[in-house]
């Protein structure tokens, strides 16, 4: 049985990163994981921009925003990652998924207001390009028509409309999707967007609705691979910039994103086992033996090294009875409100946020995870991305770029020390 | 300011006025029924469900057993479309009180209560989720009700025969002159618009508030309250109702809901109707009690939990609020120095009907009215109103009878786009202002594993399409919409539920923002958080 | 006419009668013709490296490759240089005699391949297919080793025979003297095991002198009959003082050859044919492992005759667990196969044609059979044109019948409208309760489903989505599932399983589904 240098342990953005990073340092790299938080993106990567999160304060600059929160919460797991680490990371990551085929962009050192399917906008850090059209639109409030699709039940172009009041040149269609009725899924119809055909036979649905319009926007739709080359031949089609809008669950940004990891990782070396998440864990001298899967299809896995990076809840890298969270492959001391009672807030909107989104591992400074007696749980094992204590990605906008920016440095300080 | 004339005005919707309202139509009497939030805002709203047989009083009331008993049978009778006539057990565990259960068949017998011994392999035969530790059960004529049916189709049935009724008015004052009360002064809580309304005879049926609104006619009532709380799990664990016997307390019974199961309840003081929601500590109590009885309740998935307050008038010094008397209260308030000023409160769902009997009777005295109470053998004709709160019917009508370029909206439960804009329709002028919750009240979007993460924004989307909302208005009203499932959300959030939730404020505010923006609309709620609607059984 | 003419001729005749029966009937024009034809990629090369480095034998297993390599390389020589040694070796080698080598040992080396190789097969086919297996997948071997070993037993007893020894000396050397005799025998006793009935010397000056004679004599068509090790040593084997009757050797002579003729008169039945016609196959599919090419009536009757019972498609089948479930035969396909090669001869009984459509609607066309089949038929094609030709006939099998009534009314039909079932009591999936309590309503699984993806209205041509399946099976409405058509369009390629983020088995589900529709459909007595 082949031992790795390091096991990465979680398929989400921080195990991705992570495998990523690894990978490039030339360190031999097994990644498990299910398929869970990633396919539930937006595609947008968020670095920063709500602190404090009881008073809602949005930042313009990320990198001002991240020097008040290491000063006003220095425990936040950004305390432990320099700015020029977190932009070299960041770098690398969309370098990567320019690579295989998803084209990211954004404005350094700013956040941008994006647009989203329920007509809000939120602030971000970078954007799949396919978006970016929306932003200039948005930032000009020039006439814009968006379209969406009878029978695609995530978007209603009339609602972002109606919410974004303060865009009069907004203008709204409904149109049939080519080739499909009753009841769309977004992933379907990204399939059948790769047929040209298809392309030309729905430019020929817009364009008499087009009027003065400059930008056009879709639901997310073009194409699972190559999405630039789609929207690129359908601004060609209808002589309009186009931009795409991520949809609601399921939308295809995930799927996107996961696609990207699924080519380029392998191709970097990195043994992946998808569906399969680590059910046990060893330590015996100086490896770690893990289990993932279970029953006839499990596979015992060897490494030196070990990121943990399974994500929370929904990710599993957490789990919580009754009475109080675990972590779920080692079972490391989770730090956690007392009570059950205090986990969440009376208000889902509590503008605080809920206790528990906090609840996680903590950390040495080089996001070591520490143990009962408060040292660090084994010399080689990191931890990194959501499952991290101290930070609430959902209310502060820091998710991805959290997970991408801890990766790093977990894989920086476990490199070396192997 | 409009006035509105009418013989008999009826304040609050719940069960009993909605069964007022009818009593008083089949006797030729139309009566104008207003209700200040909407149907089934308060304990008719937030109960278990259950249609007693009465066997759980049998020790503790037996006039109350009696009165469920027949009750019971009136209702599975006369109508059957809201009853579900699953049966009942009653079984006890290891470590139960012996003495209880062996003084169980004859108490029962005394209150001529039908039950029937069972031996535990036959039980757990036909419950295959009970305790592999019981030490006996009894059979008994449980049964489960809808409450949200019952009330909609008394309505129908009294509109069809003369009688009115509105939604969002609440009463603020009342003019009284000469012991008569001469004009209740009422405001629209969703327009603002202030309304008169003079009527003859003033009945009220409004549960919980009634001591708050006796008190606006200068009448006292003496009323407690009692909070209790319920989990309903995803799927239905057994096919009847299951009651733990022993002395009546917290955790006892598990009622089947369609396609979940209810199991409750709790029961704790509170100081006011309002403000009242499930708490953890309910949730675990429930859970460590019940399990006794059902192992699986331990790990099953459960998704909300919810509560209501049950009125009970005090008769006497205070002591546990199940020996407060859950028989009603029926006052005539001449004895408060008003002629034409009725309160009745207090009782139980499987007693409304006898509640609004014995009210109308009290009421056709006072005006003169000689036809006699027709509820006792007149059938409940099923109306349409409040169809599509039945468990099911929803995804069966999905397969049967869909038309072309209908969609789902709810996934869940399987509600369509047809549906929903048909709910929309039929509503009328009844539904308010907040679309969301009329629909969410009137099907079961929203009451699904999901409890409307998915189901209320594309139900907003929805109706943005329709041009029925207008701009923040659907944001605002999907977050009332989703603070109003998270009161019931909250308290179960451990093993899968705190997945949907991690993902719902994922999806809600890590993805769109949505904790910014307009507030949750609060134009339907006033002051603080009303009881949550009951799921209907 | 002598046995071998008249064995040769009835059998050449049986062969090329038998061969025009089989392919007289054009069965594979009785399907209905095929959508476009798809002609990427097919090559000549890559058909005939499918036949000589069995590609696809080796892709399904390497004791099969293994065992069918050793005898093609120990047999065909056999035939070609030994069985057909007038026609073929004697004419190209010029000298020739089968007792010289390197013909003896050839044969011998060439011989034991072949019957190790069909000890793998045989093994394996003991160890893995022995449910699957019937009178013709041991008959072919089984005839195959006998003629192998009546060989090695004829070689043996003609090294072994007086007889024959006295015979060759009586056309070859008749002039030799009594003591010349004695000395060849003594030589040929000694050496190459000839089993004499009386002692023979083997004093050195004799037994030179034999040699002396042998060289002389013999050696221009005799090489040393240890070369034949294996005949060798069977020939030693023989007990001492046991001497082959005359009459040993043409027993064996004509067992050998006549066994022989029988292979060859039976090669156009059954399996037996599968040498050719599996290759005619490999040739006409090109290297191609997918479905759709070539199928047309040429193609199909390829397809058709090129089965070699294998049983690997069967291995592999999808729907294998319903074979269990529903204990019909033709749900495999192998038996399908040949039992929808007699439906198109005409010569199906109807309660195997019952069996036929049930097994043609069972499969939910995953591609895995086609993928694997060694001999490269596409399995696909004659499944897919085949349930159109039962169907147009009026036999829609279960998912034909599914088809004809809509779900809501099946519902009323097989189910009890009762909600709710009971949970953790069912026997199935479908009908715990915990199979569901990880769903979140995602969607995930609808979003992935290829079936939904070509469905260009989904509701109208699969009634219910994946996960609005599961749905329902949470709330017990089961009755309304079984009649949807996405269940008998699902083919279980499993996405839905390994994309679901919190392991709802919606596949295996699904497959349940199925398996119960067509098992409700069979008890009321619908075909």
């Amino acid at each position: 049985m082949k031992t790795y240098d390091v096991m990465v342990i979680g398929s989400g953005f921080a195990g991705m990163a992570a495998s990523l990073f690894a990978a490039k340092r030339g360190l031999s790299v097994v990644q498990a994981g299910g398929t869970g938080g990633i396919d539930f993106s937006t595609g947008f990567i968020d670095l920063m921009a709500v602190h404090p999160v009881a008073e809602q304060r949005v930042w313009e600059d990320p990198f001002a925003a991240l020097a008040a929160l290491r000063k006003d919460l220095p425990l936040h797991p950004y305390a432990h990652v320099a700015d020029d680490e977190i932009g070299a990371a960041l770098e690398e990551f969309t370098a990567f998924l320019g690579n295989n085929g998803l084209c990211y962009t954004g404005r350094p050192g700013r956040n941008t207001l994006a647009l989203t399917s329920a007509g809000t906008v939120k602030p971000t850090y970078l954007l799949p390009c396919s978006a970016w059209g929306g932003v200039e639109a948005l930032e000009a409030k020039a006439p814009t028509l968006l379209v969406d699709f009878h029978g695609l039940k995530g978007i209603s172009a009339r609602q972002i409309a109606e919410v974004r009041a303060d865009w009069p040149g907004l203008r709204t269609a409904r149109v049939r999707f080519p080739g499909m009725g009753g009841e769309l899924y977004p992933e379907h119809m990204a399939w059948s967007m790769a047929d040209q055909a298809r392309r030309t036979e729905l430019a020929e649905a817009v364009r008499p609705l087009l009027g003065n319009a400059r930008f056009v926007g879709f639901p997310a739709i073009f194409g699972m691979t190559d999405t630039m080359a789609v929207v690129g031949h359908m601004e060609e089609l209808l002589g309009r910039r186009v931009f795409e809008i991520p949809t609601l669950p399921p939308s295809i940004a995930g799927p996107r994103l996961r696609a990207a990891f699924d080519r380029g990782l392998p191709a970097l070396g990195v043994r992946t086992y998808t569906q399969k998440l680590v059910s046990a864990a060893e330590v015996s001298g100086e490896m770690f033996h893990f289990t993932a899967g279970s029953g006839s299809t499990a596979v015992r896995i060897a490494a030196r090294g070990a990121v943990l990076a399974g994500g929370r809840f929904f990710g599993k890298g957490l789990k919580a009875d009754r009475h109080a969270v675990r972590e779920a492959v080692f079972d490391l001391p989770v730090r956690q409100p007392e009570k059950r009672e205090d986990w969440h807030r009376a208000e889902f909107f509590d503008p605080r946020g809920h206790e528990i989104n906090q609840a996680g591992l903590e950390t040495d400074a080089a996001l070591r995870p520490l143990g009962a007696d408060g040292q660090p749980f084994h010399p080689r094992l990191h931890a990194a991305g959501a499952i991290l204590a101290h930070q609430d990605w959902m209310r502060m906008k820091c998710g991805a770029g959290l997970a991408i920016a801890t990766a790093c440095k977990a894989v920086r300080e476990l490199s070396q020390n192997l | 300011m409009t006035t509105l004339h009418t013989r008999v005005l009826i304040i609050g919707a719940g069960a009993t006025g909605a069964g007022l309202l009818r009593d008083l139509a089949l006797r030729g009497v139309p009566a104008l029924l207003i209700e200040q939030r909407d149907v089934n805002s308060g304990a008719s709203g937030g109960n278990h469900g259950l249609l007693h047989s009465g066997a759980r009083y049998v020790a503790s009331d037996r006039e109350a057993a009696v009165e469920c008993r027949e009750e019971g049978d009136i209702l599975r009778r006369l109508a059957p479309q809201c009853i579900e006539d699953s049966g009942g057990l009653f079984v006890a565990v290891r470590g139960d009180d012996e003495r209880y259960v062996a003084d169980f068949p004859s108490l029962c017998a005394a209150s001529s209560v039908p039950c029937r011994g069972l031996d535990l392999g036959t039980a757990r035969a036909m419950e295959p989720a009970l305790s592999p530790d019981l030490v006996a059960a009894f059979a008994v004529q449980d049964g489960a009700v809808d409450p949200f049916m019952l009330s909609l189709d008394n309505i129908a049935q009294a509109l069809s025969l003369g009688g009115s009724m509105r939604r969002n008015l609440a009463a603020r004052s009342m003019e009284v002159e000469n012991g008569r009360i001469v004009r209740v002064l009422c405001r629209d809580i969703t327009t603002g618009e202030d309304v008169r309304i003079e009527a003859d005879l003033v009945l009220n049926a409004a549960g919980a508030w009634a001591a708050r609104v006796a008190s606006l006619a200068g009448a006292r009532i003496g009323m407690l309250f009692s909070m209790g709380s319920l989990l309903i799990t995803q799927d239905r664990i057994a096919t009847r109702v299951i009651n733990r016997l022993r002395k009546p307390s917290d955790a006892d019974i598990l009622v089947p809901g369609g396609t979940v199961s209810i199991l409750g309840t709790t029961s704790i003081r509170v100081a006011s109707p309002d403000g009242c929601r499930p708490s953890v500590a309910e949730a675990d109590r429930i859970i460590d009690d019940a399990r006794a009885m059902l192992p699986i309740l331990d790990r099953t998935r459960y998704i909300r939990a919810y509560a209501g307050v049950r009125p009970l008038v005090s008769l006497g010094p205070a002591g546990d609020d199940r020996a407060v008397s859950r028989g009603f209260a029926l006052v005539d308030h001449a004895a408060d120095g008003l002629e034409n000023f009725i309160t009745i409160t207090g009782g139980k769902l499987t007693t409304y009907r006898l509640m609004a009997e014995k009210a109308a009777d009290l009421a056709c005295a006072k005006l003169g009215v000689a036809a006699p109470c027709r509820t006792r053998t007149e059938p409940l004709p099923a109306s349409t109103l409040g169809q599509w709160t039945e468990p099911g019917k929803g995804p069966r009508a999905w397969v049967d009878s869909r038309t072309e370029d209908d969609l789902v909206l709810c996934e869940c439960e399987m509600v369509s786009r047809g549906v929903i804009d048909s709910i929309i329709d039929e509503a009328g002028a009844m539904r308010g202002r907040s679309m969301l919750k009329a629909i969410g009240m009137r099907s079961r979007v929203g009451k699904g594993p999901c409890q409307g993460g998915f189901c209320g924004q594309r139900v907003t989307g929805h109706l943005y399409d329709r041009g029925m909302i207008a701009g923040m208005q659907g944001l605002a009203e999907l977050k009332t919409f989703t603070e109003r499932r998270w009161r019931g959300f909250s308290p179960i959030l451990w093993g899968v539920p705190l997945m949907q939730a991690d993902l719902q404020e994922a999806l809600y505010c890590g993805s769109m923002d949505l904790e910014f923006g307009p507030p949750p609309s609060t134009r339907d709620d006033e002051g603080a958080c009303a009881p949550v609607a009951k799921e209907p059984a | 006419m002598d046995f071998f003419s008249a064995g040769l001729g009835l059998a050449c005749l049986s062969f090329v009668l038998g061969l025009a029966w089989r392919v007289h009937g054009r069965p594979g024009s009785r399907l209905p013709a095929a959508p476009e034809q798809d002609r990427r990629k097919s090559g000549l090369a890559a058909g005939l490296a499918d036949i000589i480095l069995l590609r696809r034998t080796l892709r399904s297993g390497k004791v099969r490759w293994a065992g069918h390599m050793l005898l093609i390389l120990g047999f065909l020589p056999l035939l070609v240089l030994h069985a057909m040694d007038g026609i073929v070796t004697r004419p190209l080698f010029s000298g020739y005699e089968p007792t010289l080598e390197p013909w003896q040992s050839a044969r011998n080396i060439l011989g034991l391949a072949a019957l190790a190789g069909l000890a793998l097969l045989a093994w394996h086919r003991g160890r893995r297919l022995l449910p699957l297996s019937r009178f013709q997948d041991w008959a072919l071997p089984g005839l195959l080793a006998s003629i192998l070993l009546t060989g090695f037993l004829l070689e043996a007893a003609k090294m072994a025979s007086p007889a024959d020894f006295e015979r060759m000396v009586a056309d070859y050397f008749p002039e030799a003297d009594s003591e010349e005799f004695l000395a060849l025998q003594a030589l040929w006793a000694r050496e190459n095991g000839v089993r004499f009935e009386r002692f023979l010397p083997t004093a050195p000056e004799i037994l030179e002198h034999g040699r002396e004679l042998h060289e002389d004599r013999c050696a221009g068509c005799h090489a040393p009959t240890a070369t034949a090790f294996a005949s060798r040593a069977l020939a030693d084997a023989l007990p001492a003082r046991i001497v082959l009757p005359r009459t040993v050797p043409p027993i064996f002579w004509h067992l050998h050859v006549g066994l022989s003729f029988l292979a060859l008169a039976l090669l156009p039945w059954g399996k037996f044919l599968h040498p050719l016609a599996s290759s005619a196959n490999l040739v006409a599919r090109g290297g191609r492992r997918d479905s759709g090419f070539p199928a047309t009536a040429l193609g199909r009757n390829l397809a058709l005759e090129a089965c070699t019972r294998c049983g690997q498609c069967s291995l592999h089948c999808s729907v294998a667990p319903s074979r269990r479930v529903l204990g019909n035969a033709d749900i495999l396909p192998m038996d399908k196969l040949a039992d929808l090669r007699s439906w198109l001869d005409r010569s199906l009984d109807d309660a195997r044609l019952t069996d036929l459509v049930e097994g043609s609607h069972v499969c939910t066309e995953c591609l895995r059979c086609t993928q694997v089949c060694p001999a490269g038929i596409d399995l696909q094609d004659l499944w897919m044109s085949s349930k159109a030709a039962l169907s147009e006939e009026g036999r829609a099998g279960v998912d034909g019948e599914f088809r004809k009534r809509t779900a809501g009314e099946w519902a009323l039909d097989l189910g009890s409208r009762r909600l709710g079932g009971v949970g953790s009591s069912g026997t199935g999936l479908a009908d715990r309760a915990e199979s569901f309590w990880g769903c979140v309503q995602c969607t995930t699984c609808t979003g992935v489903c290829p079936v939904v993806a070509v469905s260009t209205d989904p509701q109208r041509d699969l009634d219910l989505t994946p996960q609005q399946i599961m749905n329902y099976l949470r709330m017990g409405l089961k009755a309304q599932t079984l009649g949807a058509r996405m269940v008998w369009s699902c083919t279980t390629c499993y996405k839905c399983q390994e994309h679901c983020p919190q392991g709802v088995p919606v596949a295996d589900i699904l497959y349940e589904l199925r398996q119960l529709g067509a098992r409700t459909l069979r008890h009321k007595g619908k075909p």
